[in-house]
């Protein structure tokens, strides 16, 4: 593992760049749609847009880049997209001010907002044309915090590149256009035309892009001519000749083949702000033809190549997501854009894919240590403990990187969904733990669902305590049910209720971001676009699926169990009582609220009287959503992920059955409630696994270690054999949180937040709560030596 | 709320009133087929780390016809069994369950008896007995010596352990293990004063030069185990 002198300066200068708002991107855009269009259709307008900003974006160069090209003017500088989103003036002021994930605004942005951006996209953006298109319903069930809304300031992306790139080029892709033009038949295919549209707009793209690494190849000539320093300036010329080479053609080296795909990122990411960014997905599997062919003739050393990568590496460190506006700030607050690297997993062919491009680009995760991109370990049967193990030397550094997939389920989830077996093996996960068919899938999570929220309802049926506004349908009163299989069924009635106004909602949304919004650049890059003359919004994908994320499993199932347990087995408490109790966030019920916590089978500690009512519960969401049509020719699944989202949903949730206090977060992704596990991490592991992962599209599972528990060689062994042993049940992900002395501390102060925190003692393990204050002391002061 | 242990009889109608658990009855009563249950809930982790169970204490062979239903049953579904003992037993009671357990993880603590008597109350001598016993019957043996600051780290015992050790029939692996203060919050829960209560773990260096002092007899030594 090496850093040299130039990588250390680009990290540190990525690292100490504060984001900012550029104007720049609105200011285009909306000189562009103050033109006269003249008659031409929407797809050939966005593809002219696109060329517009293209042709007229800053082009940055910056002193020591291998890897070249920013999304906005400079690092960091982060454009907005007003036709979809326009920021309002007091939006920028939060963006400004705020205390977390801040925007500095320029008072000359602001003033360029104020004069220009606002009042021409006033009334004009995809948020506002969402916003009235959208039922009472919708409106009142998204207020009251059921579930969030992804398109409204974020177009649809989730989708990741395939291998395409590596083998042509954009000249490749406009012949083929060409093709696919003269092979228009307007007799017997009445949408002959409309496709004419798209393959049109996707033919002015391709010279969008081409005239845009020109720019870049003129710029670095001109730097050239400039420099004094010999060494750099060959570097300059080297990378003008790969610009003028790298999208045009198939690239051919190492450097030729990142360069191209980094052009082709900043073509997606300024077409549209695009959710979860765009990644290159399994980039060792991509890159390896290049790494061989460059060390076998001797133009590349695994020194340049990793030196290449941990470039590219900052590249994506420069590219904050999207600058939020409204929920969305809140329910997501970071500055990642979810692309995720995928490492190891299997080859098309299904053999073992790990390879020595996979151990360089674990060394790059680990020199590189940055928020951006995220990384992830596709883990099969197939491939190598070692593999595996040194990944778990990179997570018990404690940055939350590389997350752990189950590559052989994730072939197995996809093959459910009606994927071919290639297409399968081919994709991996991106975003938080969504499964893809990397560049043939779009893969388009809609936003989270508020399961907890839902029982409330029921509870109440059908009125939000919160506003006392009658938002869901009246189940019946639940003092009148007389077992737990008509609270259930309630529950399923009510959260059918609401999963039909989101899809009823989905339904146009889709229909106006396939109408007003075609991406034509994205439509190249994503198999059968082009072949099928389709938008990638209009089912030009191979496949399409819609997913509604499921939000606070852990939390509903001990809400739903506590009901069971406490009402209707033991029949100790009444449902009067208890609703009286949440009414008042138990207040006056304190030893009420500590049985329901403490003396209640809880999901996570492989106990089946809480794991089947988890099972039951994942049915229903799953009976719900899964196998329903979407507009563009796909269908619904289901998968649990919160990102953030379950402190917002938690915010606007009252007092829950499991005793929560009201307004406190949810459990996130499948993991069990925040302290609710106390049998150690084999029997969170056994329980998440009992829910049938392989009919999900993603789920996620944290768990939390100290330094001391990952401290030797065995240890890292055990933790493998941890990992081995939830993929033989089929678990699709999970993620390892290595807390530091910080977290101990908090842990110290509340243990009630910390309950599942598992320390390294002597030897062996402990729950840290559990341990004597002096003894906590103790590992607090020796976590502060080993944390970084 | 406080627990006067002296006059507690264990009725246990404390801690199903208290609502945080904060009283706990140490131990439950179960039936073999029980902990069976919860032992096959990990058999995919021995599966995959080679593992299996450990039946530790107080000390098992005092339940002797407990454990040997418990460790037959396991062997019969091949589930790997270890016996953590300190070995202070009739032999009679070791001979009967001995063919189910895969390994002894057998204490040694102190090899002067007059010192052993006082520090844990009985003569090593029995202990010393079984412990040649099992080794000459060929089964698989590591020896748990804890390092106790003061108390078992002297020169003198160290060499006199590894000497025993190497004289066995099978010159079974040593762990040599560093002496921690985690018990300390059992002494509090059941009303006992914690007799060590400044005691701190040893020191790397110590732990190093009684470990090379098991290496000169040529017995393999894992330190922390």
């Amino acid at each position: 593992m090496t850093v040299s002198d130039r990588v250390t300066r680009l990290r540190t200068q990525s690292l100490n760049i504060s984001p900012s708002l550029s104007t720049e991107r609105a200011e285009l855009m909306t000189a562009f749609y103050r033109q006269d269009a003249g008659m031409v259709s929407i797809p050939v307008r966005r593809a002219l847009a696109f060329q517009y900003l293209m042709a007229h974006k800053t082009i940055c160069i910056l002193d020591d880049e291998l890897i070249v090209g920013e999304k906005g003017p400079a690092p960091k500088a982060t454009p907005t997209y007003p036709e979809l989103c326009c920021h309002s003036l007091e939006d920028l002021d939060i963006l400004n001010s705020r205390d977390k994930i801040p925007f500095a605004v320029s008072p000359e942005a602001r003033k360029t907002y104020q004069e220009d951006i606002i009042p021409f996209w006033n009334g004009k953006s995809m948020r506002e044309l969402i916003f009235r298109e959208m039922s009472d319903e919708w409106k009142a069930a998204y207020d009251a915090g059921i579930f969030t809304e992804f398109m409204e300031q974020r177009a649809p992306g989730h989708t990741v590149l395939g291998d395409k790139i590596y083998r042509r080029g954009f000249l490749d892709f406009k012949r083929e256009i060409e093709m696919h033009l003269k092979a228009l038949d307007y007799l017997d295919d009445p949408n002959a035309y409309d496709r004419r549209q798209e393959l049109e707009a996707m033919s002015i793209c391709v010279d969008a892009m081409i005239a845009f690494s020109h720019r870049y190849a003129e710029k670095a000539r001109l730097l050239a001519r400039q420099e004094t320093r010999p060494e750099r300036k060959a570097e300059l010329m080297q990378i003008a000749d790969i610009c003028l080479k790298a999208p045009s053609h198939a690239p051919e080296t190492f450097h030729e083949a990142l360069q191209y795909y980094w052009f082709v990122h900043l073509g997606v990411t300024t077409e549209l702000n695009t959710w979860d960014a765009f990644d290159p997905g399994r980039l060792d599997q991509h890159l390896l033809p290049f790494y061989r062919k460059g060390i076998e003739d001797g133009s590349l050393t695994r020194d340049k190549a990793e030196e290449l990568l941990q470039c590219f590496w900052i590249k994506f460190n420069n590219q904050p997501a999207p600058p939020k506006v409204g929920i969305t700030a809140a329910e997501s607050a970071t500055y990642t854009d979810f692309a995720q690297i995928n490492v190891g997993g299997l080859t098309p062919e299904g053999a073992d894919g790990v390879n020595e491009v996979s151990f360089l680009l674990l060394d790059v995760i680990e020199s590189m240590r940055l928020l951006q991109p995220s990384s992830s370990i596709q883990v099969s049967k197939k491939n190598p403990d070692r593999f595996i193990k040194r990944a778990t030397e990179i997570i018990r550094t404690g940055f939350g990187q590389p997350s752990v997939f189950n590559a052989d389920a994730i072939v197995q989830e996809l093959i459910r969904q009606g994927k071919s077996i290639e297409d399968a093996r081919s994709g991996g996960s991106s975003g938080c733990v969504e499964v893809g068919a990397f560049g043939k899938e779009n893969y388009n999570l809609t936003g989270y669902f508020n399961m907890p929220k839902v029982f409330e309802i029921t509870l109440n049926n059908g009125i939000d305590p919160r506003t006392g506004k009658k938002i869901g349908v009246e189940t019946g009163d639940p003092k009148t049910f007389a077992c737990m299989d008509e609270l259930m069924a309630a529950y399923v009635q009510q959260m059918r209720h609401f999963i039909n106004i989101k899809i009823q909602g989905n339904n146009v949304i889709e229909r106006l971001y396939a109408n007003w919004m075609p991406a034509p650049f994205l439509s190249l890059l994503i198999d059968d676009c082009m072949a099928r003359g389709r938008d990638y919004h209009n089912g030009g994908a191979r496949y399409n699926s819609t997913y509604i994320q499921g939000v606070g499993l852990g939390s509903l199932t001990d809400m739903a169990t506590a009901v069971q347990y406490h009402v209707f087995d033991r029949r100790t408490l009444s449902m009067k009582a208890l609703l009286q109790a949440l009414s008042t966030d138990f207040s006056g019920y304190e030893n009420l609220r500590l049985m329901l916590t403490h003396k209640t089978p809880r999901y996570g500690n492989d106990d089946d009287y809480a794991d089947d009512m988890m099972k039951a519960l994942f049915e229903a969401y799953f009976q719900a959503i899964d196998g329903r049509p979407n507009t563009k020719n796909g269908v619904y699944h289901i998968n649990l992920l919160p990102t953030t989202c379950h402190v917002y949903f938690g915010s606007v949730t009252g007092a829950t059955p499991d005793g929560r206090h009201a307004g406190l977060p949810l459990s996130e992704g499948i993991s069990p409630v925040q302290g609710a596990d106390r049998q150690g991490p084999t029997a969170v592991l056994k329980s998440a696994a009992k829910m049938d992962h392989i009919r999900t599209g993603g789920t996620l599972l944290n768990q939390k270690f100290t330094p001391q528990l990952l401290k030797n060689d065995a240890d890292l062994d055990k933790l493998v054999q941890l990992i081995r042993s939830y993929f033989r049940l089929d678990g699709h992900h999970i993620q390892f949180n290595v807390a530091d002395a910080e977290t101990l501390k908090a842990a110290q102060q509340h243990p009630e937040q910390h309950r599942d925190l598992i320390v390294r003692v002597a030897g062996y393990s402990d729950y840290f709560c559990d341990l004597t204050p002096a003894l906590q002391d103790e590992i607090i002061a020796r976590t502060a030596h080993t944390s970084f | 709320m406080h627990t006067d242990i002296a006059i507690c009889k264990h009725c246990g109608l404390c801690t199903d009133a208290c609502p945080v658990e904060a009283s706990e009855i140490a131990g439950k009563t179960m039936t073999v087929a029980q902990v069976i249950t919860e032992i096959e809930k990990d058999i995919l982790f021995f599966d995959e780390s080679s593992g299996g169970v450990t039946f530790s204490g107080g000390e098992p062979l005092y339940q002797p016809d407990f454990l040997g239903e418990l460790l037959e049953t396991c062997q019969v579904q091949g589930i790997h069994t270890a016996l953590d003992t300190s070995g202070f037993s009739r032999w009679e009671v070791i001979n009967r369950v001995r063919k189910h357990v895969d390994l002894f993880l057998y204490d040694l603590k102190l090899m002067d008896d007059e010192k052993h008597r006082r520090f844990t109350g009985v003569s090593n001598r029995v202990i010393l007995d079984n412990l040649r016993e099992l080794s000459s019957r060929n089964h698989h043996i590591r020896i748990r010596f804890p390092v106790i600051p003061g108390i078992t780290d002297d020169q003198d015992n160290v060499t006199a352990i590894a000497t025993f050790v190497a004289s066995l029939p099978s010159a079974p692996d040593v762990d040599i293990l560093p002496y921690h203060g985690s018990g300390s919050a059992k002494y509090e829960g059941i009303g006992s004063s914690y007799s060590l209560p400044d005691l701190r773990p040893p020191s790397d260096a110590d732990m190093a030069r009684i470990a090379a002092c098991f290496q000169e007899k040529k017995l393999n030594v894992t330190s922390g185990g």
